[in-house]
C-alpha cells in the first residue's frame, strides 16, 4: 500500500535512532565530547550545567554502552577524571546524526 | 540541519571558553602598554622578551586560575593544527610587516608624508593584525581592541598627544577590559571544592 510504504520510509530511520544518545542530556554530552578530543569532569559539569549526580549517572550509562572512555588519575593529591569518546561512541554518534537527518528529511514540508 | 548547527555552536562555545577569563585581553593590553613605554626609553628591544615572557605567563596563570574553575579540555589534533597554523601565519605576517616598516624607515631620505603619517600606518598595521586575530579566533571584542590601538595614532596626529601615550592609553583600556572580564569570570566560576574534583561522589 502506498500509505504503508510512506510510513515505512518515515519509520525506518526513526526506528534506527539510538535511544541512549537521543536523551537530551546524553546527546549534549556526546556532542561536547564529539567536538573535542578529551575533556575533564569539571569542564563537562560547567558547560552542560548538569548537577554532579546527573552528570555522573549519564556518563556511567554511556561508559557502560562502550561509548566513552573514562580515565581517572591523580594530579598531585587531587583526583582528576578525564572523559573522551571511544571509537565506538564516535561512530554511534555519527550514525545517530545520519539517522536524525534522514528522519527529519523524510517529513513533508509544510 | 539542527544537530549540525548545534555542533557548530557547541564547538564555538567550547572554543570561546578559552577567552572568557580575559587573560588574552590583558596579555594584548600589556604588550601595547609596553610598546608605548618602549618609546620613552631605549629599551624597545625588550619588547620581544616581554612578549614571550608574558605569553608563557598566560599559560601558567591559566593552569593555576582558569582550569580549576572551568575544567580542562583538549581539542582534536586537527583543530590544534588549524589553530597553530593560523597563529603561525599571524606571527609571520607580523614579522614581515615589522621588517618592511624597518626597511621603509631605514631608507632615506624619508618623504614628508611618510614621516607625518607613519604613526597612523604603524598603528593601522597593528590594528589590522589584531583584527585578523579577532576574525580567526572569532572573539568580537578584539575588534574593539584593534580600534583602540588605531585611535592611539589618531589622537597623536590630531590632538597632539605623544605617540607613546596613545599606545599606553589604548593598552591601559584593553588591560582594564581584560581585568573586568577576569573579575566577572572569577565571580561566575568560583573554584570548586577539592572533593568535587574526583569520583568520590559518584
Amino acid at each position: 500500500m502506498r500509505t504503508g510504504g510512506n510510513d515505512e520510509r518515515v519509520q525506518e530511520p526513526v526506528a534506527k535512532i539510538d535511544r541512549l544518545i537521543h536523551e537530551p542530556s546524553r546527546y549534549t554530552l556526546m556532542a561536547y565530547l564529539y567536538v573535542v578530543e578529551v575533556a575533564d569532569f569539571l569542564f563537562l559539569l560547567r558547560q552542560t550545567g548538569m548537577t554532579w549526580g546527573n552528570l555522573s549517572a549519564h556518563l556511567g550509562k554511556l561508559e557502560a554502552a562502550g561509548y566513552l572512555v573514562i580515565e581517572k588519575e591523580f594530579l598531585g593529591k587531587k583526583p582528576h577524571t578525564t572523559v573522551r569518546l571511544s571509537d565506538e561512541g564516535r561512530n554511534a554518534f555519527e550514525e545517530y546524526r545520519g539517522n536524525m537527518r534522514r528522519a527529519l528529511d523524510s517529513l513533508p514540508s509544510k | 540541519m539542527a544537530t549540525d548547527v548545534n555542533l557548530k555552536e557547541i564547538q564555538r562555545k567550547v572554543y570561546m571558553s578559552f577567552f572568557q577569563d580575559g587573560l588574552w585581553d590583558i596579555f594584548l593590553g600589556l604588550c601595547v602598554v609596553e610598546w608605548g613605554l618602549g618609546m620613552f626609553t631605549d629599551l624597545a628591544y625588550l619588547s620581544g622578551v616581554f612578549f614571550i615572557g608574558t605569553y608563557f605567563a598566560v599559560f601558567g596563570i591559566k593552569r593555576w586560575l582558569t582550569y580549576p574553575r572551568i575544567g580542562y579540555v583538549r581539542f582534536s589534533a586537527t583543530r590544534v593544527r588549524e589553530i597553530k597554523g593560523r597563529f603561525f601565519i599571524l606571527l609571520t605576517v607580523t614579522a614581515l610587516l615589522g621588517v618592511g616598516v624597518s626597511v621603509l624607515w631605514g631608507i632615506g631620505p624619508r618623504p614628508q608624508w611618510l614621516v607625518h603619517y607613519f604613526p597612523l600606518m604603524l598603528n593601522g598595521m597593528a590594528a589590522a593584525l589584531v583584527c585578523f586575530g579577532a576574525y580567526w579566533v572569532r572573539v568580537n571584542r578584539f575588534y574593539l581592541h584593534a580600534a583602540l590601538i588605531f585611535l592611539g595614532a589618531v589622537f597623536h596626529l590630531w590632538l597632539g598627544i605623544r605617540w607613546g601615550f596613545g599606545f599606553i592609553g589604548a593598552g591601559g583600556i584593553i588591560v582594564l577590559i581584560g581585568l573586568a572580564l577576569l573579575v566577572s569570570f572569577l565571580r561566575k566560576y568560583p573554584r570548586m571544592a577539592e572533593e568535587t574534583h574526583g569520583e568520590d561522589r559518584r
